[in-house]
């Protein structure tokens, strides 16, 4: 720990680990467990894009994990900085059930509730079936993932210490 | 005038998928369709030949925002086919169950979804940038929902605590008060809510509906009550499809409930809270009259209010539940199969929730009939907007088409919940 007996930055993977590629979120989460320091909180969600409000309420660093639909080549990982910019359109499909990531994200924005560092690590999907593991190419992907996130783990804990 | 039609492909702000068409000729409304596209998902027939102790996690999947409905109206049927009686505070659990769902729904559907409708606002987070205090009143409100969900259902979304006879574990005295204290802060939440929607600017509408909710003897109803209407029903909920039925209608996967004898009827906030007023304690009557909200409110707009009210009520049940609340010897009674029909009755936060099973001797699903609230409202949303709209026609098509979907969202329709009902016939040469 840096000095503190609180978790400095939150990691949150995204989705459903039930249906195919979905699941990539929460895969590429349980994987940085003891391989990211010890003021890196783990997390996994897949239900409610609004309850993110409440687990980053206190995080100055935030990095979100999750799949998206593909839009070209499945099993790219694309980094959005969130701070700057909003989930750009072909990644935040609009739903008619009450609010996703894009809105809540945006929600927290208008707020003042965003943090002042938040980067999501998006992966381009193949399958989404129920009761489906990843997908081979998606799969493929994990490693990848995970050392883009161990690589900018140092950026979210500077930005953290910045704002303290 | 010319003929106009209106078409709203994707209705935004309502949970699922339907589409709307309003069909004018020469000046007046020719056509209305709320049409519900959703795919079909056969719930019923998914619950044929599972056993008994499946239903409770098969049914929470049917809805992501009221799934303790989907919950409390089956273990109710299942145990009373099974003839269960359960201890008092199994009985004041699921009642605080309830209002954790309430709190939740009502407080996403009132600021995130509803309240947009009347500033003219695309959005709830259009709507944040000028009204920051009132959504995350409503946010915090939402939590605490949560929050005594996850407590009682062991996670807010599809919970898994609920079982047949009971829960698989229950609280103690010690892990709701955190909860008590977060409700304390949501009862002046929920207070400020209901004044800032009581300043709303209300559309004039004023409908003769037919009512339809539960009654109980002594509670504003969640879990138990006869059937009743303010045409004078007053029927067991064992008796509902001899005064109900459902239709099957061309352009919708859900299917349309009518009464037999006079048709459309409307369930939900506004039919319990005009049915079931004198069971509200006095100080949330007063707070109505406060807020001037009449007894009996016939402007769809106004459902806000009663949710809004509603949603105070949830919080303060809520805290007298915990108060008052002593953990049971056991957390459950264990359920014996046998062949039998079983029927319940409860009120999700959009209305009634009507759940039948035959069970076979061992416990087996032999068929099961589950009638959501918005399936029920269908009839009464098209009578809506074409009222609506009849008195709108001077309007723009702008400012007519959200005036519809305004007139929609006033029911917080549950889509997704209502289109689990069509019939599918194969028919082979």
């Amino acid at each position: 720990m840096r000095g503190s007996d609180r978790p400095l930055v939150l990691v949150v993977g995204i989705g459903n680990p039930d249906r195919g590629d979905d699941g990539v979120g929460p895969v590429i989460v349980r994987r940085l467990k003891g391989r990211v320091p010890a003021d890196v909180r783990i997390l996994e969600c897949s239900g409610d894009a609004l309850t993110l409000l409440d687990e980053w309420e206190g995080f100055a660093s935030v990095i979100l994990v999750d799949a998206v639909a593909p839009i070209g080549r499945p099993g790219r990982v694309h980094r959005v900085d969130l701070a700057k910019n909003p989930l750009p359109l072909a990644f935040s499909p609009r739903s008619t059930h009450a609010l996703g990531l894009a809105e809540a994200i945006e929600l927290a924005r208008c707020l003042g509730r965003l943090p002042r560092f938040i980067a999501a690590y998006l992966v381009e999907g193949e399958q989404f079936e129920t009761g489906a593991s990843l997908s081979p190419v998606v799969a493929n992907a994990v490693d990848d993932g995970v050392a883009a996130i161990i690589t900018d783990i140092p950026a979210a804990w500077e930005a953290w210490r910045d704002h303290a | 005038m010319a003929n106009r039609t209106i078409r709203v492909d994707y209705i935004a702000r309502v949970e699922g998928e339907s589409s709307l068409e309003l069909h004018i000729r020469n000046g007046a409304v020719d056509a209305v369709r709320l049409s519900i596209f959703e795919p079909p998902r056969f719930f019923e027939a998914l619950l044929r030949g599972r056993g008994f102790e499946e239903v409770l996690d098969i049914v929470a999947r049917i809805c992501g925002i009221c799934p303790i409905a989907y919950q409390m109206s089956g273990v109710h049927a299942i145990e009373d086919a099974l003839g269960i009686e359960v201890d008092p505070p199994i009985r004041a659990l699921r009642r605080l169950f309830y209002c954790g769902e309430w709190i939740q729904s009502h407080s996403l559907h009132i600021a995130m979804l509803h309240a947009p409708d009347f500033f003219g606002y695309p959005d709830a987070i259009a709507m944040a940038r000028d009204h920051g205090p009132a959504v995350e009143r409503a946010l915090a409100l939402k939590k605490t929902g949560n929050e005594l969900i996850r407590l009682l259902g062991g996670r807010e979304i599809h919970p898994i605590n609920a079982r047949i006879g009971g829960f698989y574990r229950v609280p103690s005295r010690a892990e709701l008060a955190p909860v008590a204290e977060a409700l304390k802060h949501a009862h002046h939440q929920a207070i400020d809510t209901l004044r800032w929607a009581a300043g709303f600017p209300f559309p004039g509408c004023v409908r003769d509906y037919e009512f339809v909710a539960l009654r109980h003897p002594d509670e504003y109803p969640m879990n138990e009550g006869r059937i009743v209407s303010s045409a004078g029903l007053d029927i067991a909920v064992a008796d509902y499809e001899t005064e109900f039925i459902e239709r099957q209608v061309p352009h919708s996967t859900a299917l349309h409930s009518a009464m037999k004898q006079r048709g459309a009827y409307l369930v939900g906030p506004m039919a319990r809270y005009a049915l079931n007023r004198d069971r509200l304690p006095a100080e949330i009557r007063a707070l109505a009259d406060d807020v001037g909200l009449e007894p009996v409110c016939r402007n769809p707009f106004r459902s806000i209010l009663v949710r809004a009210l509603e949603v105070v009520y949830a919080c303060d049940e809520a805290l007298r539940l915990i108060g008052a609340y002593e953990p049971p010897e056991g957390p459950f009674v264990r359920p014996e199969p046998r062949a039998a029909v079983g029927y319940a009755c409860t009120e999700a936060p959009r209305g009634i929730l009507y759940h039948r099973y035959r069970l076979d001797h061992d416990g087996t699903i032999l068929d099961a009939s589950l009638v959501p609230p918005t399936a029920q409202n269908q009839g009464v949303i098209e009578e809506d907007l074409r009222e609506v709209a009849d008195g709108a026609l001077a309007l723009k098509d702008d400012a007519l088409q959200a005036r519809c979907e305004q007139s929609i969202r006033n029911h917080d329709p549950c889509i997704s919940c209502a289109a689990h009902f069509l019939k599918l016939q194969v028919h082979r040469a």
